[in-house]
C-alpha cells in the first residue's frame, strides 16, 4: 500500500494528544466530590475519548519502553 | 498500457445486486455503532494470545504497522462488525496496539509514519544506476550552451475573425 493513500499515517499524525488540555488533579478525595472537569474537553466528542484511551495506552508504551 | 486480448476476470455491471437484499454484512446495520463499542471489541480482540502471536510474526516480516491497521479496520468494517466511519476513529488506538504489542514482544517494527516524499532506496545496485545517469545528463546539460538557441520571441498576431458575431475594433 502507498504511504500516499495511507489513512492510518495521516490519522495518527493528526491525534495531537500531547497538547491535549490536562486534568487537574482533585484537591478533595471522597466519593461524593464531583469530578473536575476540563475546558475545551467535550466528551461527548467522540473523537476526544479516543484520544484520551489513546493517550492511556501511549503512556502505558512509553512506560514499558523505559523499563526496558 | 493497452492490451491486445480482452480482460473478462471482472465483476458483470449488476453483480452486486444477484444476491438477496441483506445477504451481505455491508447490507445490514453495523454490530457497534459507537466508538466506544468498537473499541471495547479491538481491546478484547487484540488481547488474546492467538492475535498477538500472529500479529508479531507479521510485524517481523516487515510489514507496517499503518497497513496492519488499515488491513484490520477494513475487514471488520466488510464483515459488518462496524461502519466507516467508526473503523477510522478507531484506527490510531488500533495501531497503538500494535505498537505496544510490538515492544512487549521485543520487536523492531516498520511504523510507516516516516515521510512518504522521502525516497528510501536500499538497493545498492539501483543507486548506483541511477548515479551514473545523473552523471550522464549532467554532463550533457553542461556541454549545451543555452545561449545560441534563445531566440526573440515573436508575438504572433491574432487571425482576423470574419464572423458575423466576431468584434469589431
Amino acid at each position: 500500500m502507498s504511504n500516499s493513500y495511507d489513512t492510518a499515517r495521516t490519522i495518527y499524525m493528526n491525534m495531537d494528544i500531547e497538547n491535549m488540555p490536562k486534568e487537574q488533579p482533585m484537591k478533595e478525595s471522597g466519593l461524593l466530590t464531583r469530578k473536575p472537569t476540563v475546558e475545551g474537553m467535550d466528551y461527548k466528542n467522540p473523537l476526544v475519548r479516543v484520544a484520551k484511551q489513546l493517550e492511556v495506552i501511549r503512556n502505558f508504551r512509553n512506560g514499558e519502553a523505559d523499563d526496558a | 498500457m493497452l492490451s491486445e486480448e480482452p480482460n473478462f476476470d471482472r465483476p458483470i455491471p449488476g453483480m452486486s445486486l444477484t444476491h438477496k437484499l441483506g445477504d451481505r454484512p455491508w447490507q445490514n446495520p453495523a454490530e457497534f455503532s459507537t466508538v466506544d463499542e468498537a473499541i471495547d471489541y479491538y481491546m478484547e480482540q487484540m488481547s488474546s494470545e492467538e492475535f498477538m502471536t500472529q500479529l508479531a510474526d507479521t510485524l517481523e516480516m516487515g510489514v507496517p504497522v499503518t497497513t496492519l491497521a488499515n488491513v484490520i479496520q477494513m475487514s471488520n468494517a466488510m464483515n459488518g462488525v462496524h461502519n466507516l466511519d467508526v473503523g477510522i476513529m478507531v484506527l490510531p488506538i488500533i495501531m497503538e496496539m500494535i505498537m505496544l504489542i510490538g515492544d512487549s514482544a521485543g520487536i523492531k517494527y516498520t511504523t510507516g509514519l516516516d515521510n512518504p516524499n522521502k525516497i528510501k532506496s536500499s538497493n545498492p545496485t539501483r543507486e548506483s544506476l541511477l548515479s551514473k545517469v545523473a552523471m550522464k545528463y549532467k554532463k550533457v546539460v553542461d556541454e549545451v550552451d543555452f545561449t545560441e538557441d534563445k531566440e526573440e520571441e515573436v508575438e504572433e498576431e491574432e487571425p482576423k475573425s470574419k464572423g458575423l458575431m466576431s468584434r469589431r475594433n
